[in-house]
């Protein structure tokens, strides 16, 4: 179970199957709704938008503590518990960091920075990768490293591969495979087009890979010693990264994924006082990142920064302007055509999950002219993913997206580096260890099939 | 004219779907100052406490809340001067409460209940004791709020709305008088 509604507590409103972009809710109006597995992408948007909650009046006064233990909730979460709600695994990473023998390392991702401060009273869409890291660090983690530098990684490899495609004539367009609910989906319906997609994995997995081979060397560790834990805005990333394929070095890329809201509890449980953290960075070598890195958190940043690197490995030129315009914004569909060198690159950016439904189709139909499509299942990108700091009141939802949008791109123009082949770390992954871009190791260890069952 | 009756909020069992949005943005409006609940669900450290109830019977579901009584019986039933008239509304001093359910009794609509008193982020103990203190949760039309009753914004549906009674039956005048104007020809 990745995500699940309490039979106890769902009142029966059907707002989550509103928000539901694969029909996965089931049930009357009015009577207790269940989720079809068969259907569910696990993304979490139900998790956000349910508010029925676990009452002293409709369930009891006992039943709050009785839901948090059955829910594997730390004892020490006040915050109010609701009918849809994802799998916590903070057992298991409480476990592992009490485990002397296991050599614990942590990335997060790009938008859990923009958003986690929100759980500890700070404006919506606040930036905080220094508070993060010490946070991360005070927990206790061995390594702090950051899904921000397999996302640059991610660029490289998913970068070369479009541009192989597009240049020697292979499958187009060509899908983002970063989001797991998207490929969720197209496995589920879809799986005629599985081609489509970029055999790239996502950074998640790309990182978790990286750090129990190269990043265990390093350390003088095996693979075996390390325990991988990510911190995602998804919920769907928990699924991910127990697919059984995802294992491609001998052991599991990540051991274990906790979402945003997962880490706030941890903090908390711990006793880590947020507002007195100081700021600090992200552990050597794969605390590194560029801004094309850390817009991978929003609607449209995967592309971006794809352009970025693309347009360098075409023209040999640096791309004219870094901020590529056209494919920002929030609407579900948005196209652009760019122009690398002589060739035009026609885009597309596809944000909310129902909204690729369209796509796909003329895709099918023949009426689709593009190249390369990015996909993200949530409203905005990951920084409205359903792992994140959840809105009380839905009226200040555009507010929180706007924000921690803002602040991804406020991050990405005020980091030092933009393109992700600039980074030093990945050029020391590359020089060290993968060779190049998908490379035969590379293609072994960061790249994957689909469809598997 | 000065406004003479108490306005209140009142739901519609046919738009109703029983989220409970309403119940979470009273909760939230009345708990962001003085228990410094923020705007996303970790910052909350205290009971969700109602202060409108959602109620689900035969025919669907409707929050149920105050009416804000004119000879409020909740008002005249308490005996500690916790209830009183403010600017038309019949608000609860949580202070003042004891818990006593004389106002839940009184109240024919149910619109009362007693719940967990919180303050400064945490649950209020009794004196000499460590049981909760609770006072009587009732809807005070968000008095302290800028924009008006939250459970009406927060409604998905529109299930909910603020009426004026004395503009309401005015408004009802000036349609019933026009309406008599159409009948003078046949009179």
């Amino acid at each position: 179970m990745i995500v699940a509604i309490d039979q106890n507590i769902c009142t029966g409103c059907r707002e989550c199957a509103e928000v539901c972009p694969a029909f996965a809710i089931e049930g009357d109006q009015g009577k207790p709704q269940t989720i079809n597995t068969d259907r569910c992408v696990m993304c979490g948007q139900c998790v956000q938008k349910c508010k029925s909650y676990v009452s002293i009046l409709t369930h009891g006064k006992e039943a709050y503590e009785k839901v948090k233990k059955e829910r594997n909730i730390p004892d020490s979460v006040t915050e109010p518990l609701f009918a849809a709600y994802p799998v916590c695994n903070l057992d298991k990473v409480k476990a592992a960091l009490a485990d002397p023998n296991k050599f614990t390392v942590v990335q997060c991702a790009p938008a859990v920075r923009v958003a986690i401060g929100e759980d500890f009273g700070d404006e919506l869409g606040k930036l905080t990768p220094g508070k993060l890291a010490a946070a991360l660090r005070r927990i206790g983690f061995d390594r702090i490293y950051d899904t921000n530098f397999p996302a640059d990684v991610t660029i490289m490899e998913e970068g070369t591969e479009l541009v192989k495609r597009v240049t020697e004539g292979g499958v187009l367009p060509m899908f983002t495979s970063c989001c797991p609910a998207w490929v969720k989906y197209m496995e589920n319906n879809y799986p005629e087009i599985k081609d489509h997609l970029s055999s790239a994995k996502s950074p998640q997995q790309i990182g978790g890979a990286i750090f129990k081979t190269f990043g265990a060397e390093i350390d003088g560790k095996t693979g075996a010693d390390i325990y991988s834990v990510s911190v995602m805005p998804c919920t769907c990333k928990v699924f991910e990264c127990g697919r059984p394929e995802m294992k491609d070095s001998g052991y599991r890329d990540v051991d274990v994924a906790i979402t945003t809201r997962d880490l706030a509890w941890l903090i908390k449980d711990l006793g880590i006082d947020w507002a007195s953290l100081p700021e600090e960075e992200f552990d050597q070598p794969f605390g590194i990142y560029t801004g094309a890195g850390t817009i991978f958190g929003v609607t449209g940043g995967v592309m971006e920064a794809a352009l970025r690197t693309g347009y360098e490995l075409v023209t040999g030129q640096p791309i004219p302007n870094v901020d590529v315009t056209p494919v920002r914004g929030t609407e579900g569909f948005r196209k652009a055509i760019i122009k690398i060198g002589d060739l035009e690159l026609k885009v597309g950016v596809v944000t909310g999950l129902k909204n690729v439904v369209p796509v796909i189709e003329a895709m099918k139909a023949g009426t689709l002219d593009l190249h390369f499509i990015e996909v993200m299942t949530c409203p905005e990108g990951c920084v409205s993913g359903g792992g994140q700091p959840k809105l009380l009141m839905d009226a200040d939802r555009a507010e929180a997206y706007a924000a921690r949008r803002e602040a991804t791109f406020v991050h990405d123009r005020e980091l030092p580096l933009r393109k992700s082949h600039e980074s030093p770390a990945v050029k020391k992954l590359y020089d060290e260890f993968l060779e190049e871009p998908n490379s035969h190791l590379a293609h072994h260890l960061l790249h994957t099939s689909y469809c598997i069952k | 004219m000065k406004k003479e009756l108490g306005s209140f909020v009142i739901g519609d069992s046919t738009k109703c779907t029983g989220c409970k949005a309403c119940e979470m943005a009273c909760f939230t409006v009345h708990n962001q100052g003085s228990n410094h609940v923020g705007k996303t669900v970790g910052t909350v450290t205290v009971p969700v406490v109602p202060r409108l109830f959602l109620t689900k019977f035969e025919y669907g579901c409707m929050p149920i809340q105050c009416k804000h009584c004119e000879n409020a019986p909740c008002l005249n039933a308490c005996t500690k001067g916790a209830i009183s008239r403010i600017d038309n509304q019949v608000i609860v001093d949580p202070e003042k409460c004891i818990g006593c359910k004389d106002c839940m009794q009184a109240c024919p609509f149910g619109a009362v209940t007693l719940l967990p008193y919180a303050k400064d982020g945490k649950v209020v103990a009794q004196i000499g004791s460590n049981e909760t203190r609770v006072f009587a949760s009732k809807c005070d039309l968000c008095k302290d709020v800028p924009g008006g009753p939250a459970c009406v914004r927060a409604c998905p549906h529109e299930a909910l709305r603020l009426v004026d009674p004395e503009a309401e039956r005015e408004e009802k005048n000036i349609k019933a008088a026009e309406a008599l104007l159409l009948t003078k020809n046949w009179r």
